[in-house]
């Protein structure tokens, strides 16, 4: 039970990286244009963040996975599951992105970099979003955690990839036998309570050493 | 009041007191002291201050002197990490370190105010106009309702508020900051304190509106016989609205002084130094600079605080701190070499 | 110590400002649309010019329009209208229609030190690196001599040379507005907008700031636009002055005769209102009554009226003209100047 939660490990972390990554990439850039630019360009990107922003995303994904079992016969592969996360986990970090942007941008030493000639270009990527790295940071290391327990969900609720296994498919095999052989769930369960509590922790502590004022 | 005195003995020395001029406040050697993560910040480190009743006084430095945290530690309300370690503050007569809690609580509004710097913040947000000032009136003076609107808009008057009536209804972020003021002066003044603390009370406003707030304290202070402390940077201010002056410098004093004879007269090269490097709107005349920075608080100078940026610095300055001495009757100051310097003042 | 230059060091104009027009839109926002409800009105046909190496010095309060100015000339702000006329180049049009290397060439010539030091620095480049953006955006220096220019300008402001590897928030105020002067410095600028340079910083730091500045401007025949409510100091360093009141400029003229003499009652009103750290000084001081009215909906005609003791009713419908017919080369705008001169 030990070793097919340690190996399990691999694909949880797995999901919860990629999906991180491309979300944290999306919601970056179009959070940043969208706090930057006036006009048309920013509205549409505003409007498009705020659709997907309150579609949920677990029951798309269960829907999308009933369907998917459905036409084809098989469970959502791993992969199938971080594009449909990435897809549409990038709206939380496209507005705080936005709002950082909104109010970097009018800081004095954005203006002063445009009045040394800085393009557009180099104003958002050097000067405007390294400034907003902290509390992106936090947020998308909270997410490593928040993907991974939606495949957990997913994974225990029959719906993911019976082949690959995953901390959500060992609780869900165990489920049955809860009552008599507990420990089965024992495993993947610490494990997954510990990997949400060390990304968290992680969250923090990176924040705080990306921060050069405290830099000594 | 401590001990007991038989009426006749009460009697003789209240006459013979009220014949001197009235010692109102009495700050000596007071310490506070932050505890920050990063060290022991000596905000204020063996200040002292007299203000007699009806005296407009000034306490001008610059950022770190400690001017601001005087003020808090009079009314005890020095924020945390912050407290007062050594010293006492003896109010008419009364030492302000033995007092509780709820004994200092009695005392401030009715006994000592404060108007503070940035009223967008000293006033409650969501608070009405109205409501700023009748909250002080019901707690201190125990009036009903209607009693404490009614004094709250003849205290709105008292301050040159514009359609008085109207403005009560009114929220802090429908105002402008002169406005603003006035209602925090309003609010400090409410319960009728002998004491004022003005903490750079205009620093935050326009010129004209400036100049409209201090003529405003200064007819207040003349009709309410108030004793008004009044904290700054700015020396035109000093100049203008005070009789008395201390200089303030790393939370120690420099030189006290009544104003005409500081301005003409100074003692202390760091007051030299300050009259010189501001500028005047009456004349040009170069400016002549202090080198270097306001000294880290919490790793302070050795010997005279002020050493490191005085161009007459000698060896003594650096081993020994200078004593507040005397210079006359109503001058002091904190210097070694005071007696051999020849400084010039501002005419 | 620093002498401030006179009228007869500078040299012909090199930034022209005429009829310079800035308003912001004002607007409601509902679910699906924005509607425009009207129009600050931050600059009002605002007219200066500034020669080589003179200081102009911009005063007024808070909404009067003097920081949008600044940001205006620099093209950091669109002006509504108007023209801006720099070393001969058309400014406006550059930066609308104009070739990539000319605005380059502008942004060069032009530089501003901005108000706050604390926000003017970004908190996560090093002092070299905010110091060499400028070599890296004109690319004028070969990469080779950076190092050597960047000690050169921290020297020039007397700061040390291994302050280049510290961050913003190691230094003092006094110190970041000098690392801000260096950086403004790096492209070699001919004019600077300081705005409100030394606002933010102690009494005993404003002066060394402000010496700086004199000595920077006679060494480099710089030119300034000094922008600052606080009279004083724009004393100390201006030779002529621009007063200006919600959006306009109510009067222009040499630094001693604004001081000394001013003709618009705004201006008297403003020198009148500035304590002055002299025990003697037993000036009367002019209190305006009332607020700085707001730049959304400014009085007709002559904008300073509802608070100005000497209104008549010619102030009320006949909008003042900008002239200097009463003092040569000291241009007002008031019905009634002629009673003060």
């Amino acid at each position: 039970m030990f070793s097919e939660t340690v190996d399990s490990t691999r694909n949880d972390l797995y999901v919860g990286l990629a999906a991180t990554l491309i979300t944290t990439l999306l919601g970056v850039v179009v959070g940043a244009l969208a706090g930057y630019f006036k006009g048309v360009v920013s509205d549409v990107l505003l409007g498009v963040t705020q659709v997907f922003f309150v579609i949920p995303v677990l029951l798309l994904i269960l829907l999308f996975a009933r369907v998917f079992q459905a036409l084809v016969f098989k469970g959502l592969g791993l992969t199938l599951i971080v594009l449909i996360l990435a897809f549409f986990g990038w709206s939380g970090i496209a507005f705080i992105v936005r709002g950082e942007t909104f109010k970097l941008k009018e800081m004095e030493f954005v203006q002063a970099a445009r009045s040394l000639g800085a393009g557009s270009y180099r104003l958002l990527f050097r000067h405007i979003v390294p400034n907003i790295l902290s509390p992106v940071i936090v947020i998308s290391t909270l997410n490593i955690a928040g993907f991974i327990l939606t495949e957990v969900v997913v994974s225990f609720l029959g719906f993911g990839d019976p082949n690959t296994s995953t901390w959500g498919l060992l609780l869900n095999e165990g489920f049955p036998f809860v009552r008599t052989a507990w420990w089965v769930s024992l495993f993947p369960g610490l494990a997954v309570v510990f990997c949400v509590l060390g990304f968290n922790l992680m969250g923090d502590g990176l924040s705080d050493a990306l921060n050069p004022r405290l830099r000594e | 009041m401590t001990g007991y005195q038989t009426p006749s003995t009460r009697d003789s020395v209240n006459e013979w007191a009220r014949r001197l001029p009235e010692k109102l406040l009495e700050v000596s050697n007071l310490r506070t002291y932050f505890f920050t993560e990063a060290g022991v910040v000596k905000a204020l480190d063996g200040m002292s201050l007299e203000v007699n009743k009806g005296q407009a006084v000034g306490l001008v430095g610059e950022s770190g002197s400690g001017k601001s945290v005087t003020a808090q530690s009079v009314l005890r309300i020095v924020p945390r990490p912050g407290r007062i370690v050594d010293g006492s503050i003896r109010f008419e007569g009364e030492e302000l370190l033995a007092k509780s809690d709820d004994e200092m609580r009695k005392l401030r509004g009715p006994k000592m105010a404060i108007v503070f710097q940035d009223p967008t913040t000293s006033l409650n947000p969501v608070f009405t106009v109205e409501r700023q000032l009748t909250d002080i009136l019901t707690l201190h003076r125990d009036l009903t309702k209607e009693a404490a609107s009614k004094r709250a808009l003849s205290l709105l008057e008292h301050v040159g508020i514009q359609e008085p009536e109207k403005r009560l209804k009114t929220y802090p972020h429908e105002l402008s900051g002169g406005m603003k003021q006035r209602i925090a002066i309003a609010r400090a003044l409410s319960c009728e304190p002998t004491l004022l603390f003005a903490d750079e009370p205009t620093t935050n406003l326009d010129v004209t509106i400036q100049a409209q707030v201090l003529e405003l304290l200064k007819q207040l202070q003349k009709e309410l016989n108030m004793t008004m402390v009044m904290i700054t940077h700015d020396m035109g201010i000093i100049a203008d609205m005070t009789e008395r002056v201390t200089v303030l410098y790393a939370g120690k004093v420099m030189e006290v002084a009544d104003t005409s004879t500081l301005f003409k007269s100074p003692k202390h090269p760091y007051t030299e130094a300050l009259l010189k490097a501001v500028p005047s709107v009456k004349q040009t005349r170069a400016l002549e600079v202090i080198p270097g920075n306001i000294p880290n608080l919490i790793e302070p100078p050795s010997g005279c605080v002020f050493h490191p940026r005085c161009k007459f610095a000698k060896d003594i300055c650096m081993k020994q701190e200078p004593p507040l001495e005397k210079v006359d009757e109503r001058h002091y100051v904190a210097c070694h070499l005071w007696r051999e310097l020849k400084l010039e003042g501002r005419g | 110590m620093a002498e401030m230059q006179t009228t007869e060091d500078t040299g012909p104009p090199i930034l022209e400002v005429n009829s310079l027009v800035k308003y912001f839109d004002v607007v409601e926002r509902g679910i699906f649309q924005k509607k425009k409800v009207g129009d600050v009105h931050a600059i009002d046909n605002v007219s200066f010019h500034i020669s080589g190496g003179e200081t102009l010095g911009l005063v007024g309060e808070s909404g009067c329009g003097k920081t949008t100015t600044g940001k205006v000339i620099l093209y950091l702000e669109e002006p509504t209208s108007g023209s801006i006329s720099f070393e001969g180049m058309n400014v406006v049009e550059t930066f609308e229609n104009g070739q990539q290397s000319d605005r380059k060439v502008l942004r060069r010539r032009m530089q501003m030190v901005f108000q706050n030091p604390y926000n003017s620095l970004d908190p996560r480049m090093t002092v070299y690196d905010i110091i060499s953006e400028a070599f890296t955006i004109h690319k004028n220096i070969p990469k080779s001599q950076w190092t050597d220019r960047v000690y050169e300008l921290l020297r020039m402001v007397n700061l040390e040379e291994y302050h280049a590897e510290r961050y913003p928030h190691e230094f003092s105020g006094g110190q970041r507005q000098r690392i801000a002067i260096a950086r403004a410095l790096a492209v070699d600028p001919k004019f600077v907008i300081l705005d409100e340079p030394v606002s933010s910083l102690d009494v005993s730091i404003r002066a060394q700031i402000l010496n700086l500045l004199i000595d920077l401007q006679r060494e480099k025949h710089l030119s300034y636009l000094y922008i600052s409510h606080d009279l004083s100091s724009v004393r100390q360093i201006s030779q002529r002055v621009a007063v200006m009141y919600l959006g306009e400029v109510v009067e222009l003229a040499r630094a001693d005769q604004i001081f000394d003499k001013p003709l618009h009652p705004y201006t008297q009103a403003l020198i009148s209102a500035v304590p002055v750290p002299d025990v003697d000084h037993k000036g009367t001081r002019i209190i305006l009554p009332g607020e700085v009215p707001s730049p959304i909906n400014p009085p007709q005609a002559c904008r300073f009226h509802p608070r100005c003791p000497y209104a008549t009713d010619i102030c009320k419908q006949v909008a003042p003209k900008f002239e200097d017919k009463l003092v040569d080369g000291h241009f007002v705008a008031c019905h009634h100047a002629d009673k003060f001169v």
